[in-house]
């Protein structure tokens, strides 16, 4: 006990943790190993993210650029440069446009399925842990929204509101938050049961005491990686609405509005709608692998539980 | 069969007759272009004297219609609101199954002029402020019931009035009334002469229905109505006692697939035998397919921009000027509609309508100079275009303009809204928005509808006095060089001060089988205006 | 008890159905346009408008429509169409028939493979074939669902034309006849619709298999297999009807582009055209079919994972 008066709160719970951490049924420490496939799908997440940040500015052409008087040219030389990707169906740089398209793809997925996390753990903790009537309320109204169709919900939203930037992150993170809150509240409700809780209960730890030293470390890999699997469903939502035509709107480019736009082209050998659909799968499995390798080494029942 | 050891190639002029003659036997009889290829190498006949020899068979199947066989069209949009009254078809697949159940009085021929229907014959007064129609004798419904004037004068008489929720209610507004002369005998008595009504009377609304109903799939028409799912199919059977001839095929079902992509793969897969609108993505997998044909009508479909004048920046006119001359209108043909169109001139009017085309006005160009003074002058720096899906090519020929703008510094913002809801929504509502306009039949009408001082949809709510005046003038001109006179002044007017921009026209592309022969070339619908259900037969 | 707690959730239910009807409402409410707009198209004039308004009833206020509409339902009377006029249940029954024999089929066929395939992938962990499902269902789940189904038509339709391009039934034929009409949607779903379920399988198994009684009947000697089957399956169902009934809520209410790439007359694209006509009363008889369906689903799941978890029959 040296150093009393200096000791912030944090630390006093860490203190505990670390207590607790050597009792004989605490749950196990989290470990990071990864095998090699992990390491490889990281290094592809990596380089997708710094894609997102300079692909614009190592791009060959601009991504409205319609140069070449013919579409679905193969990969070779041009009249106006080289299409290292050949060109798309009104004569754009496959390779540009997949370059300016990362940060619409993942850029948008991303920020929508952080903003889903949030509201979905916040609310899907809160009502585990006051349970009542409050967790009653909350269940409904999101019972409903997971009871409609997701791409209904989007065309609704997007005709009313128009497809902007905000309004697609905005619906896409509503939507996907629902099932957050379900796994979150599962999630609190078992760690609420469990021993360890009980035990902190009894001693007359406060609520917000058990969800930050409990509930939240223990939930913390299980919904870690549960947001891999989001964040691919998210892609995949966004390029749906694409395939209706409600996504990113053109000329921006976006990974499924390009697979959508050139799926044609696929009929007669060209692979400008290949190129932007292995581009999200690399990224999409990528993700998942990570997921699988981290969850697998973890430990601990609770992480297994949150597939 | 030639020896197959000499694979040599041999000349056309080599074969003896019989050869040539099994040859166009067997394209006659069905073999498709593959087949040909493969009796070549059999027989050792050239390539090139096989594809000649194929011209030829299609030339002898051209001639003579063969009755029988059943055939499946795809429309593109379909819908739970679907259904079967002629004063409310607005799509492909209504005026298709329309064309099947019912008849009008009058027909379009491929040139547009009127052709008699259930109308025998049709007569004006001296100053054309009087049509006498005589009815058909002889013609029965599908129930049975014989057709009387009581029912023309009926169908008519639901395009008027307050209660009326007619599609054409505007554009036969200048019959003042439908009056019963006779026994089969109807008289159309006009506010103004109007020496076009005839071909009015053949657009697709028109059909005629029994007194007292609102169609129900009974009508006069060449095909009786078997089965009708709303959003799903219908299915026609040949009606035997058909006042006419009439159809060569013994049943069709109509159906729509609105995914382009699917409808196109049903047409090269043998599932459909006719599909509609087929997108210029398409064209080189149909010419490339076996067993499919790509049917491209010139039309004047127009595909436009319109700047609204009644607010800004529509009404500055460099701003318009502007946007017309960074038009890439070549360009737009070749590479968005693949060729399958002509270049527009910023007026409604195209070669497709005939002597009334004005082709003495210069046509405008591609001047990006003369865009980016224009854009100077006007003093505006940035614009939206609202761009819906509503024709094939409009998106990408708005992109196209996006980019071109860039080139020359001016921001042209494209905001993109979804298809259901456009007309009511952004269509004249929005400053800038985009418009398509099927081919009316007369280029009175085309402008007329477009154009005319407060007309109901007037898109870039110009009103011209002068352009009011010359429309009624020229509907009772009947001089031919007088005539020309007034409409090129009206294409002047439109080319040099309404807010429309038309930077081409879009023919009317279909796909059908290979085997699907005798579509007409009505250029005002899909399918030959859809009036192939009557007049298709498959060889 | 178990039976008071079915009830309370069949309560449940209906509440979250009643919300959802106020939701849809106010959702398609606040859509620009309308049904009169639509039907008249490019060519509606302020007189042809207001004439058809007047005949669809859409003068009336927007609540009295909502509650005309809430007490029809109650009656079991679904409306009419004010798109089309034809009868809300006539529009909606071959639908609904059509997509619950696509949404049967497919089960029939995925629920089995895919829990066989995840049990195999689990009882040989770390083998070829389980790396190949691993890889393969991961690589399915990531890539959109209309590649696939393009892809798809594109080789067996297009190329090979061993299966028509569209799910055309024209009602009369065969059931060979149907088999192959329906062959291609089928595929693509039992592909997208299977790798979910594959995936889940095997991950609740192994799961399990960490757990301490697990642990010692290893100890003990008994086989693998054995475990599996008698053991931890029973106890890792809980997960797995859980994504078993999500994707059959999906397949009724989700295969909105299946739907649309293969012309199949399902309830997915009937919705979303009545969406598009901002056809009130069909898209409410829709929105309620869907929930219904997916409350029946979730409540069997979540009677299946109670069941299974002890600790959880008796809440605190």
């Amino acid at each position: 006990m040296t150093e009393q008066t200096a000791t912030t709160k944090e630390e006093e719970v860490l203190a505990k943790l670390d207590a607790f951490a050597e009792l004989p049924d605490a749950p196990p420490k989290r470990k990071f190993r990864l095998t090699w496939v992990g390491y490889v799908s990281t290094a592809v997440v990596v380089f997708w993210l710094v894609i997102c940040v300079i692909g614009p500015s190592i791009a060959p052409f601009h991504e409205m650029d319609m140069d070449g008087d013919d579409s679905f040219l193969p990969a070779g030389e041009g009249e106006y440069g080289h299409f290292y990707l050949g060109t798309d169906y009104l004569s754009r740089d496959t390779l540009s446009r997949i370059l300016y398209g990362a940060r619409n793809t993942i850029g948008i997925s991303l920020v929508a399925t952080l903003i889903a996390y949030l509201l979905g753990i916040t609310l899907g903790i809160l009502a585990a842990v006051k349970g009542g009537w409050i967790d009653m309320g909350i269940s409904r109204v999101n019972d409903a929204i997971l009871a409609l169709p997701t791409i209904m919900l989007g065309l609704i939203v997007i005709a009313a509101l128009g497809s902007s930037i905000p309004v697609l992150i905005g619906t896409a993170a509503i939507i996907y938050a629902t099932s957050v809150f379900r796994i979150a509240r599962a999630l609190g409700q078992d760690i609420m049961v469990q021993d360890f809780v009980e035990a902190a209960a009894t001693r007359g730890e406060g609520v917000w005491w058990i969800i930050r030293a409990e509930v939240l470390p223990n939930a913390a890999m299980p919904l870690a990686t549960d947001f891999g699997l989001r964040l691919v469903f998210v892609v995949l939502f966004i390029s749906s609405l694409s395939f209706l035509g409600l996504g990113v709107q053109p000329p921006a480019s976006d990974w499924g509005s390009m697979v959508r736009e050139n799926l044609q082209g696929l009929t007669y050998g060209s692979y400008a709608a290949i190129w932007p659909a292995l581009s999200i799968a690399s990224f999409t499995i990528a993700i998942n692998l990570i997921v699988d390798d981290i969850s697998a080494k973890a430990g601990g029942s609770l992480a297994k539980k949150m597939v | 069969m030639k020896d197959n050891k000499s694979k040599s190639e041999l000349d056309y002029k080599k074969l003896t007759q019989s050869d040539k003659d099994l040859v166009s036997k067997m394209v006659a009889g069905g073999f498709s272009r593959r087949d040909v290829l493969k009796l070549s190498v059999v027989t050792g006949v050239s390539l090139v004297a096989a594809e000649q020899l194929l011209t030829e068979g299609k030339a002898v199947r051209a001639a003579t219609p063969k009755k029988g066989g059943s055939v499946r069209c795809a429309s593109n949009i379909h819908g739970p609101n679907d259904q079967l009254d002629p004063t409310l078809f607005t799509s492909s697949i209504d005026y298709m199954r329309g064309r099947a159940t019912y008849n009008s009085l009058i027909q379009h021929a491929d040139d547009l002029t009127p052709q008699p229907e259930l109308a025998v014959s049709f007569e004006p007064n001296s100053n054309a402020t009087e049509w006498t129609f005589k009815i058909r004798e002889g013609v029965t419904f599908h129930d049975g019931k014989k057709l009387t004037a009581d029912d023309v004068v009926y169908t008519m008489k639901r395009h008027q009035g307050e209660d009326s929720t007619s599609v054409i209610k505007a554009v036969l507004a200048s019959v003042k009334e439908w009056k019963k002369s006779g026994p089969m005998e109807v008289k159309a008595i006009l506010e103004s002469p109007n020496a076009d009504l005839p071909v009015l009377l053949g657009l697709f609304q028109t059909k005629i229905v029994q007194e007292g109903t609102t169609g129900a799939g009974i009508g006069t028409g060449p095909f009786v109505m078997e089965s009708f799912e709303p959003g799903v199919k219908s299915v026609h059977v040949r009606n035997k006692n058909y006042w006419r001839e009439g159809a060569h095929l013994d049943a069709c079902e109509i159906t729509a697939i609105t995914d382009p992509v699917a409808r196109v793969n049903a047409l090269i897969a043998g599932d459909m035998q006719l599909v509609t609108q087929v997108e210029p993505k398409a064209f080189r997998q149909i010419e490339g397919a076996d067993g499919a044909t790509l049917l491209s009508t010139p039309a004047a479909l127009q595909i436009g921009i319109c700047c609204l004048k009644n607010t800004a920046p529509g009404n500055n006119d460099d701003f318009v000027k502007g946007l017309q001359y960074i038009q890439d209108r070549e360009r737009i043909v070749k590479r968005i509609l693949k060729g399958k169109g002509s270049v527009g001139n910023d007026t409604p009017v195209s070669p497709a309508h005939g002597k009334d085309f004005c082709s003495e006005l210069p046509q405008r160009q591609y001047d990006p100079d003369k865009a980016k003074f224009h854009f100077k002058k006007s003093g505006i720096s940035t614009a939206e275009i609202f761009v819906a899906p509503i024709q094939g090519g409009i998106e990408d020929i708005c992109l196209t303009a996006q980019a071109n703008c860039a080139k020359i510094g001016f921001d042209l913002k494209l905001k993109k809204v979804p298809a259901d809801g456009y007309w009511g929504a952004v269509w004249m509502k929005e400053p800038i928005n985009v418009v398509s306009w099927n081919m009316r039949p007369t280029a009175n009408s085309q402008m007329g509808i477009q154009f005319g001082p407060g007309a109901a949809w007037n898109d870039t709510f110009w009103n011209n006095e002068r352009m009011g005046e010359l429309l009624a003038l020229s509907l009772a001109e009947t001089d031919p060089a007088k005539r020309h006179t007034l409409f090129c002044e009206m294409q002047t007017l439109i080319h040099e001060g309404s807010g429309m921009v038309i930077p081409a026209f879009s023919n009317i592309n279909d796909g059908i089988a290979d085997n699907v022969m005798g579509v007409p070339k009505v250029p005002l619908g899909q399918l030959g205006g859809c009036e192939w259900p009557e007049f298709t037969w498959l060889a | 008890m178990m039976t008071r707690m079915v009830m309370q959730r069949i309560g449940i239910g209906f509440a979250t159905l009643i919300v959802v009807s106020i939701i849809v409402f106010i959702a398609t409410s606040i859509l620009p346009g309308d049904v009169a707009q639509i039907v008249l198209g490019q060519a509606a004039t302020p007189e042809t408008l207001a004439a058809l308004r007047a005949e669809l009833g859409l003068d009336q206020p927007g609540y009295i429509q909502y509650f005309s509409w809430l007490g029809n339902m109650a009656t079991g009377d679904l409306g009419i169409s004010k798109a089309g006029g034809a009868t809300i249940s006539s529009l909606i029954g071959g639908r609904l028939g059509n997509t619950m024999m696509m949404a049967g089929f497919v089960a029939l066929i995925s629920i089995p493979i895919s829990i066989a395939l995840g049990l195999w992938a689990a009882m040989h962990p770390g083998t070829l074939l389980d790396r190949l499902v691993t890889f393969g269902t991961l690589s399915l789940i990531s890539v959109p669902e209309f590649f696939i189904a393009t892809v798809a038509v594109l080789i067996l339709a297009v190329e090979l034309h061993w299966l028509p391009s569209t799910a055309y039934m024209t009602g009369d034929e065969s059931f060979v006849q149907l088999m192959r009409s329906l062959a291609m949607p089928l595929i693509t779903l039992v592909i997208v619709v299977s790798a979910q379920m594959i995936r889940m399988t095997r991950a609740g198994i192994l799961n399990v298999m960490s757990s301490p009684y697990i642990e010692m009947a290893i100890l003990k000697g008994v086989p693998r297999g054995r475990i599996i089957l008698r053991h931890a399956f029973f106890n890792a169902i809980g997960p797995i009807i859980n994504v078993i009934a999500l994707n059959l809520a999906y397949l009724v209410s989700g295969v909105v582009i299946v739907e649309t790439i293969f012309a199949y007359p399902g309830l997915a694209k009937l919705m979303i055209d009545g969406v598009q006509t901002r056809d009130l009363p069909l898209v409410q008889a829709c929105a309620m079919i869907f929930c219904g369906t997916y409350v029946v689903l979730i409540l069997i799941a979540d009677v299946g994972s109670i069941l299974s978890n002890p600790r959880l029959r008796n809440p605190k």
